[in-house]
């Protein structure tokens, strides 16, 4: 479903040439749940946007569902995002001036969909938020806000899911039901899923973990017991 | 596009209903509203004026002609659905019980006046009312001077020419009288029909013929155009209501020139008001546009959808606006209905096309910058939060808002001169403000080292967003300076208009006062307690030749009394004055004043009216030849001088050296003010010299008073109207710059900084920033204002140093308390709901 071969990130600063993101290669399956962990500043994100084709990289290839990310321009990488991409932010990141159900429809109604508004009710039912379908974010809590930001990233039945810290603005309870609702939505659609997060109780629920550590990457070492078995054997990590 | 369409309709509907687009929607109302109701206001004004001022021509148009016109033009205005009327003037004499005395004769027909009215009193010297009837065949109306003249009264008869009149009415006014205070004849008003039996315009006699126009614009330049090739320069003059170059037609015309500016500075607020909100607009959707995009919306699509939102903005903010407008413009009406003058009936669609058309150009032209960074918005921000719009052209903003006001104000004004000066001014503005951002920068640089106290914290918010300022501190400035111009221009051109007629300015002239009556003059006036003003001694010559090269009469326009107010004295019959001294309100701009110079071998000095000696084409050192009576006087021209025709003060286009005149026997001229509620004395006041004759202006002064009382009233309305506005575009502003203040408040009050702390900090940030918009502003304003009275309004330049004090004062205080209204209403909010309005 993904695949990376030798991306880097290279920033301009006043310093000089800043590498953020030193050569990267691996390579991720469908439906396959995948934790970057690492610490802040070490280049998780911006792997991440990378990954969903947000931003472009410095050098190397990226393929998204064998589509090449990497010759894309925006405009590709937007119908790219709008087909086969969902999001799940730490901030949520609801358009404030659209109710819930309008926030689920969005993506639906940006890839032209007829039937958005049926579509987003019911998957707003299914995260539990359909009697406030239309409360608008600032009326909803974080846990809540998150669930429309769920519903709203699996309307279009993504075939990759990206998330990004997504439960690292709430509290353990509503962390707990997230994390159950996203794998559980995960399950059910088959969605591949790519996961940033500094929670290892989070990144342990995940198939694999690949650790960021100063723009490298590397298979995290540890396997948790309840991991799918395939796991390890699929990996394939590169550096150089 | 649908898809698109509903969208974008739906993000508008929601963003309304939550007062997201409260701000951009009240700028562009604001500025649709300010723009169509100063414009509509001034186009009802100066309609109003206009008409005003068309009854001192008796029409919107007149022609003047030296012989009879022909039947078949009068025929062809009526059939282009003009009114007219006709008059034909000239000097008679009048005889009655063996008196008699020279008249300015007025026949005209059944339709005169078209504009204006003729009044009439009820007795000789009492105070005269607007009439709607013109003398039956047969009848004559006259002045009360030729009552005094002719030792008449009501009902007797006199003679003109071959035919008897019986006098009905005491004559008043009419309205193209014309104003001149020398030669000037009592006006006797006869039916157009009665003059064949007078039987006294035959060859060789002095005529005018005058035919009136009234009708539209249009058809009026229609007809002119038709009409134009048929006339004569030698024998024919058209006149406009426009041509009119006294007082009243330049006061009307400065006005005309103030609600112009007026307009045209509401525009230019209204774009500074649009811009700052359009700004804001676009910053506050950059998070929507960041996730739309990685939602998968592409480019044009974010186009489509947002150029959709500023187009739905617009029109909903075009039509409030132009009921705002409407309403604005009808309370101001009614508020002043019983003061000015405004015609309601008349409805102008030129202010309503124009204000759609400001908020159209200002609505695509200033959303177009902050729109094109909106678009550019990388889908990153998703990410990080701090990634900003990757379009940061400042040069473009200012060249793409600069492009714009211009064109406004060139489209609005068509006047490449007012728009140059304003934009120029603008110009050096901006330039000098971004100067002194840099300015404040290096200062900001040096005090944000110590300790943090709100001054620290206010000069450190300077320094960081020193950028963000710089087009805060342009936008201030501007409107400052807009509303110092508006005001410090109407407190100069009110002031130079009171200035022109005084409380106490002579209302009554008298003439024909000999020597030996000058001493028992000052001594009865003197005891009826009445201050009697200069004497000026005439002598009546005739202007015959210059450099012994005859004058043919056709040249000089002699004693026409139509033409511009004063020249009467010009041509044959010239009033020769002399004097030591150079008369107030004289000036003299070539040659020198001949002061006490006494004969030279060159002959006598005088000095000559500038314009008169344009007209003759006389030269410095010519010699002029007047003969007064028998004798010839000859003077060489030794000055110029400029005259101001607009006081109602004696004034004379020869004035000679007195050396010159010592031979002759002059009459003396002088005059006196004498309040209204005294005019009844007034005939018994004069009993002791029946010889002196009196002239009285009162009503015409108090007619010029009255227009420039009207006007003064309404540029005043027209700047509480441009403050008004200048004051919500202020707010605004601020509410605008408080927003991006808010996560700054919200991290302070989160470290547990106390509301005095911030609200103080605040305060001096808007206060610095006040001041030095304020004394931009100052400056600023200066350099227009000394471009506009120079270059257009004709006035004579002022400086205003007081501006320098108030204006950054003023603007520290007004900014700096809306700031603090601003951020009180942000710390009444607790620090959750804070930080929670900028999550």
């Amino acid at each position: 479903m993904i695949k990376t071969s030798n991306i880097t990130k290279k920033v301009t600063t006043n310093e000089g040439l800043l590498e953020i993101l030193k050569p990267i290669s691996f390579e991720v399956k469908s439906g396959e749940s995948v934790a970057i962990v690492g610490a802040s500043g070490s280049g998780k994100s911006t792997l991440l946007g990378l990954l969903a084709g947000l931003d472009e990289v410095s050098e190397g290839e990226i393929f998204l569902d064998d589509e090449p990310l990497h010759k894309m321009d925006e405009e590709q990488r937007a119908q790219l995002r709008g087909a086969k991409v969902g999001f799940i932010f730490q901030s949520f990141m609801l358009v404030q001036s659209l109710s819930a159900l309008e926030n689920v429809m969005l993506p639906a109604q940006i890839a032209g969909m007829d039937d958005a508004r049926r579509q987003a009710l019911t998957i707003l039912e299914q995260v539990g938020l359909g009697h406030r379908a239309s409360h608008y974010p600032n009326q909803l809590s974080g846990g809540e806000q998150q669930r429309v930001a769920i519903a709203r990233a699996f309307i279009g039945q993504p075939k990759i899911l990206f998330a990004d810290e997504p439960t690292g603005n709430l509290d353990a309870a509503n962390s707990e039901k997230i994390e159950k609702l996203l794998f559980t939505l995960n399950r059910e659609l088959g969605t591949t899923l790519i996961l940033v997060t500094h929670d290892e109780e989070l990144a342990s629920r995940c198939d694999r973990q690949l650790m960021m550590q100063a723009g490298q990457l590397t298979e995290a070492t540890t396997v948790q017991p309840d991991s799918t078995p395939h796991a390890s054997t699929t990996a394939a990590v590169r550096h150089g | 596009m649908g898809k698109v369409f509903s969208l974008a309709w739906r993000l508008f509907r929601h963003e309304a209903r939550r007062g997201e687009l409260t701000i951009i929607l009240a700028a562009i109302i604001l500025s649709v509203a300010a723009v169509l109701s100063l414009s509509l206001f001034s186009e009802r004004l100066q309609g109003a004026l206009t008409e005003r001022s068309a009854s001192f021509l008796a029409a919107d148009r007149q022609l003047q002609a030296r012989q009879p016109l022909d039947d078949n033009w009068m025929a062809a205005a009526r059939s282009q659905s003009l009114a007219t009327a006709a008059q034909v003037q000239t000097r008679s004499m009048v005889f009655s019980k063996g008196k008699m005395s020279l008249t300015d004769l007025r026949a005209i027909n059944g339709d005169y006046p078209l504009k204006g009215a003729i009044t009439v009193a009820d007795k000789p010297f009492g105070t005269a009312a607007p009439i709607t009837e013109v003398p039956e065949p047969g009848q004559a109306w006259i002045d009360s001077r030729l009552f005094q003249l002719l030792d008449i009264k009501l009902g007797d008869s006199i003679e003109i020419g071959d035919a008897s009149f019986t006098v009905s009415r005491v004559l008043g006014q009419i309205p193209d009288a014309g104003f001149s205070l020398f030669s000037t004849d009592p006006l006797v008003l006869i039916r157009q029909t009665d003059l064949a039996k007078a039987n006294i315009t035959g060859p060789g006699s002095r005529v005018t013929y005058k035919a009136y126009f009234a009708g539209d614009n249009t058809s009026l330049e229609q007809y002119y155009e038709w009409l134009r090739p048929q006339l004569d320069d030698e024998i024919h003059r058209w006149q406009s209501v426009e041509d009119d170059t006294s007082a009243i037609g330049k006061s009307v015309a400065r006005a005309g020139q103030y609600f112009l500016l007026a307009s045209l500075l509401a525009i230019v607020l209204a774009a500074v008001s649009i811009a700052v909100a359009a700004q804001r607009y676009s910053q506050r959707h950059f998070d929507p546009v960041a996730i739309m995009k990685t939602l998968g919306a592409t480019q044009s699509m974010i186009r489509q959808v947002y150029t959709l939102q500023i187009f739905f903005i617009s029109a909903l903010g075009i039509i409030i606006g132009i009921a705002a407008g409407v309403a604005i413009q009808q309370a101001v009406v009614s508020a002043l209905a019983d003061k000015v003058e405004v015609s309601l009936a008349v409805w102008h669609w030129r202010p309503v096309i124009i204000a759609v058309f400001t908020g159209v150009i200002c609505a695509v032209l200033f959303s177009m910058y902050p729109l094109l960074r909106l678009f550019s918005i990388p889908p990153l921000r998703v990410l990080r939060r701090d990634m900003d719009a990757t379009l940061s052209s400042k040069t473009l903003q200012f060249a793409v808002s600069g492009l714009a006001v211009f064109l406004l104000m060139w489209a609005y004004s068509q006047n490449l001169k007012i728009s140059a000066i304003l934009f120029a001014s603008g110009v050096v503005l901006v330039a000098g403000l971004i100067a002194v951002t840099y300015g404040l920068i290096f200062i900001g640089r040096k005090l944000g080292s110590s300790k943090m106290g709100p001054w620290q914290l206010a000069w450190a918010r300077i320094h960081r967003r020193a950028m963000d300022n710089s087009v805060q501190l342009i936008s201030f400035s501007i409107t400052i300076m807009l509303l110092l111009i508006v005001l410090v221009m109407r407190n100069d051109m009110v002031a130079q208009w009171q200035a022109q007629l005084p409380t106490g300015t002579p209302n009554y002239f008298l003439i024909n006062i000999t020597e030996e009556q000058k001493p028992d003059l000052n001594a009865h006036f003197a005891e009826n307690d009445v201050r009697i003003e200069q004497f000026y001694p005439v002598v009546r010559g005739r202007f015959v030749a210059v450099n012994e090269q005859r004058v043919s009469t056709e040249v000089t326009k002699e004693d026409d009394p139509q033409d511009d107010n004063g020249r009467d004295g010009l041509g044959r019959e010239a009033n020769l004055t002399w004097s030591n001294t150079l008369q107030h309100e004289n000036k003299i701009v070539a040659g020198s004043w001949h002061g006490d110079a006494t004969a030279s071998q060159d002959g006598y000095a005088v000095s000559v009216e500038s314009d008169v000696a344009d007209r003759l084409e006389i030269a410095l050192g010519d010699t002029l030849t007047f003969n007064v009576g028998s004798e010839v006087v000859k003077a060489r021209v030794t000055s110029f001088r400029e005259v101001n025709w607009q006081t109602m003060q004696p004034n004379f286009f020869f004035v000679l050296s007195p050396a010159a005149m010592r031979d002759y026997t002059p009459t003396y001229i002088t005059s006196f003010y004498l309040p209204t509620e005294r005019k009844a004395g007034l005939t018994e006041l004069l009993k002791p010299f029946p010889s002196i004759t009196l002239f009285d202006v009162d009503a015409r002064i108090n007619q010029l008073r009255g227009i420039v009382e009207q006007v003064s009233l309404a540029v005043e309305f027209i700047l509480v109207l441009v403050l008004i506005a200048g004051s919500l575009v202020l707010i605004a502003q601020v509410q605008a710059s408080m927003d991006e203040r808010q996560q700054e408040l919200a991290i302070l009050r989160t470290l547990g900084a106390k509301g005095r702390l911030i609200r103080a900090s605040v305060i001096y940030e808007f206060v610095i920033i006040g001041v030095v918009a304020g004394f931009m502003a100052a400056l600023a304003n200066e350099l227009s204002l000394y471009l506009l009275q120079t270059q257009l309004f004709n006035m004579t330049p002022s400086v205003h140093p007081e501006y320098w004090l108030i204006a950054p004062v003023t603007g520290a205080l007004v900014v700096g308390a809306l700031g603090a209204i601003g951020c009180w209403r942000l710390l009444t909010l607790n620090t959750s709901d804070l930080l929670r309005k900028i999550m």
